[in-house]
């Protein structure tokens, strides 16, 4: 059962509707959950399934997406045969021009290195998903119920429909219909999440090709509803995807609740993330802080509530601070008051002032800004 | 080289399962990271550690050394431990300077100009780079390094004797009636080929302890060697104690206590796992102390240091204490001046430790690892907790 799998994470998303926090990463390369990358979570869930091989199909703006995952080692993926492979654009056939048009279109991108994987299936997956998958038992019911294509899903619906597919269940347990990006929410909403054999998405890449056909949710799962076995995988745990500004910061505050961070962050299935050597947060004489999920490194003398904060964030004395993300290394001066505020790296915020967005639409700061 | 192989007894119930140099320290670390990170900030990138007691958590802990940056395709870190030779019986380390001299074959292999000894069981920064420097200033074959102590204390601590220069002329260990302040740290540097010498002739002496403070420093002074003090400045203790453990952990909270761990420029690393950030319950108070990923507090805690995946649960106190990685304080448990070991459960309404408020012979309560004190019972000052202990019923 170990290593049948190889890994494909499409990393090139991008969401326009994610303003500051994809000036300088794609989607993929976002801080999330206090000291990950939400590609962290998707990294982690093949490892945890015993996949070694894992390819990061990646186009623009992917600096911040090399410079995280690196040789891969922090998520065991830096091997003599096989690990992590970065799968830039342009490298192996070079008639590609401007940006992947859809899934098919990235894949028909790499089809040599395709054809050299190792392994008898394949799971294609979003680089911009925050979920804790049990990928190993997903493999298995594929291989049980002789699936053509196994689609992850989920019952409790949460995306934006606009970005999202859903699927329509049939009697025989089948998905016997797709609506892609629909107005509003049917059915189980996709996580995007697909294990298929090697054959068969080497001979849906080259058909898509041949046909100029560019999304694998409607060229392969709507056109094909009837031609493949297609069946769901029906995962009824939290999942956050990054859609926007505001949707973002709602998937941040959701993790201030015990039940969803339980789903998050399964003891067997550990997230993995680039080591930065931090020694232990500290909390100072007058410090309060509650409600809030804080990671190593940071300097706590002020106050803080209901928030998230990264890495090597400093909060000094008579600041407040709350309902906020703070991202890596910001720094909040001597009586400042932030509320409802997304704070990205290294920002920095002076002595005394005050800043306050709402719930529904927090204010976004972008990195190394100074207020 | 590092020496690494103290049993570290009196650490008692810490260093059953461990050799003192793995014993957690700070919140994120093992005592052996401060001198493994100060090599490589020092720039020093062939480092060998000498092992002995307990070594399975230590050798798995530096693995490949890549935490320190020390997996290395030429040089890296090298865990030595003693081994069997042909034709003859194989020994355990007979002492600091037996250990070095078993492996002289090491040494030779990289035939370095200079060698550095250090200790696995300090806590500090420096710059062994600046330490060299001082040594080939003064064209020494040894130089030691050394701190100020108050007088007072001097008769604890190996003292040099040094002229104008700073060039040691008379070792004394823990004298009576000290003649200077200047304590070893029980760090040295050595010419290689004068260090190779006098361990071949200290090992051939019968009636020698094998040991570099006792033997090497004080042979090596006698033949007229230039042997020279090098005053570090800073932060340093020797955490092989109960209480200078616990002192030394306390004195991290304190932002100026001399080791910043927040300064980038001279950052000390450690294997540590991956775990969430750390979770604030919404009746949390914590205060003056350091909090490390995978804890959950919803209780009280002040004037402490958790490692990671530590638990402390509603109305449960935790003051002045050391809380190791995985352990668990039940709600309304109180647990201070205490040290609780790996994955240790404080049962609900117990009582562990406690004391000061003026009180002159108190000590540190310790439990060791992976035990469970009972639902309300009362572990007193100064114990040394080695089993589980039941809980003390309904009162």
């Amino acid at each position: 059962m170990m290593n049948k799998m190889h890994g494909i994470i499409f990393s090139y998303l991008s969401n326009p509707d994610l303003r500051e926090l994809t000036q300088n990463r794609n989607t993929c390369s976002i801080p999330y959950g206090g000291r990950y990358r939400v590609i962290d979570f998707m990294l982690s869930n093949m490892v945890n399934a015993g996949i070694s091989d894992v390819g990061l199909i990646v186009h623009a703006n992917y600096q911040s997406l090399l410079d995280h995952v690196g040789s891969g080692k922090d998520w065991d993926l830096s091997r003599k045969h096989g690990g992590l492979r970065i799968l830039p654009p342009f490298s192996y056939s070079g008639k590609r021009e401007g940006l992947y048009r859809g899934r098919m279109d990235a894949l028909a991108g790499i089809r040599s290195y395709l054809q050299n994987i190792r392994q008898d299936y394949v799971v294609l997956a979003g680089g911009d998903l925050a979920v804790s998958l049990p990928l190993r038992d997903i493999f298995e019911a594929h291989i049980r119920n002789d699936a053509d294509i196994t689609a992850v899903c989920t019952g409790h619906p949460k995306g934006d429909p606009k970005g999202c597919d859903y699927f329509t269940i049939g009697a025989g347990g089948r998905i016997t219909d797709v609506s892609v990006h629909p107005p509003v929410a049917q059915g189980c909403e996709s996580l995007e999440v697909y294990i298929l054999s090697k054959e068969l998405l080497l001979s849906l890449v080259d058909h898509c090709a041949a046909h100029n056909i560019h999304s694998f949710s409607i060229g392969v799962l709507q056109a094909m509803v009837g031609q493949l076995k297609i069946l769901p995988y029906v995962f009824d745990g939290y999942a956050a995807r990054l859609q926007s500004v505001a949707g973002y910061f709602a998937r941040s505050m959701e993790l201030l609740d015990p039940t969803v961070r339980g789903q998050l962050f399964v003891p067997d299935r550990p997230v993995r993330t680039k080591d930065r050597s931090d020694p232990s947060t500290y909390y100072g004489p007058d410090s309060r802080s509650f409600n809030s999920l804080v990671a190593d490194g940071c300097v706590i003398e002020g106050e803080v509530e209901n928030s998230i904060l990264f890495r090597g964030v400093r909060v000094e004395k008579g600041a407040k601070v709350s309902g906020c993300v703070l991202m890596q290394g910001t720094t909040i001066q001597a009586g400042a008051v932030l509320k409802y505020a997304i704070t990205d790296k290294n920002v920095r915020v002076n002595p005394g002032r005050m800043l306050m967005g709402h719930s529904t639409y927090p204010l976004a700061i972008a990195k190394n800004e100074i207020v | 080289m590092l020496l690494a192989g103290g049993q570290g007894s009196r650490l008692h119930a810490l260093t059953s399962h461990v050799a003192k140099p793995a014993v957690p320290f700070g919140g994120k670390y093992r005592i052996i990271d401060f001198p493994l990170s100060n090599c490589i900030n020092s720039g020093i990138d062939t480092v060998g550690v000498l092992t002995q007691y307990r070594p399975m958590e230590l050798n798995a802990y530096i693995g490949n050394g890549e935490p320190w940056d020390l997996d290395r395709s030429y040089g890296g870190v090298h865990i030595l431990p003693p081994y069997m030779r042909e034709g003859e019986k194989g020994t355990w380390y007979k002492g600091t300077a037996n250990a070095i001299y078993q492996n002289i074959n090491f040494l030779d292999t990289y035939n370095p100009d200079y060698v550095l000894i250090l200790s696995g069981d300090h806590v500090y920064k420096m710059d062994y780079a600046d330490l060299l420097r001082r040594h080939k200033e003064a064209k020494a074959a040894c130089t030691i390094s050394v701190l100020e102590v108050p007088m007072a204390e001097a008769p604890r601590f190996g003292i040099m004797n040094v002229d104008e220069n700073d060039d040691i002329y008379e070792f004394e260990e823990k004298p009576k009636k000290p003649k200077s302040n200047l304590a070893s740290m029980g760090i040295y540097i050595f010419t290689w080929k004068k260090l190779r010498e006098y361990l071949i002739a200290d090992e051939e002496d019968e009636k020698s302890a094998n040991d570099f403070g006792k033997n090497i420093i004080p042979a090596m002074l006698d033949a007229g060697e230039k042997m020279t003090a090098y005053r570090f400045k800073g932060y340093w203790k020797d955490v092989g104690t109960i209480d200078s453990l616990w002192d030394a952990n306390m004195d991290m909270l304190s932002p100026d206590n001399g080791i910043d761990l927040y300064d980038s420029e001279w950052p000390i690393y450690a294997r540590t796992p991956t775990k969430p950030p750390h979770f604030m319950g919404k009746d949390a108070k914590v205060v003056h102390a350091m909090v490390t990923g995978g804890c959950e507090v919803y209780g009280t805690v002040e004037n402490s240091v958790l490692f990671h995946s530590v638990i402390v649960e509603e109305g449960a106190v935790v003051r002045y204490s050391i809380l190791m990685p995985g352990t668990v304080v039940k709600a309304g448990a109180v647990v201070e001046y205490s040290i609780v070991a790996e994955n240790s459960v404080i049962g609900e309404r117990a009582r562990v430790g406690a004391s000061p408020d003026g009180s002159e012979d108190w000590g540190v309560a310790v439990v060791a690892q992976n035990l469970t004190v009972g639902p309300d019972a009362v572990v007193s000052p100064k114990a040394m907790i080695t089993r589980n202990v039941k809980g003390g019923g309904v009162k």
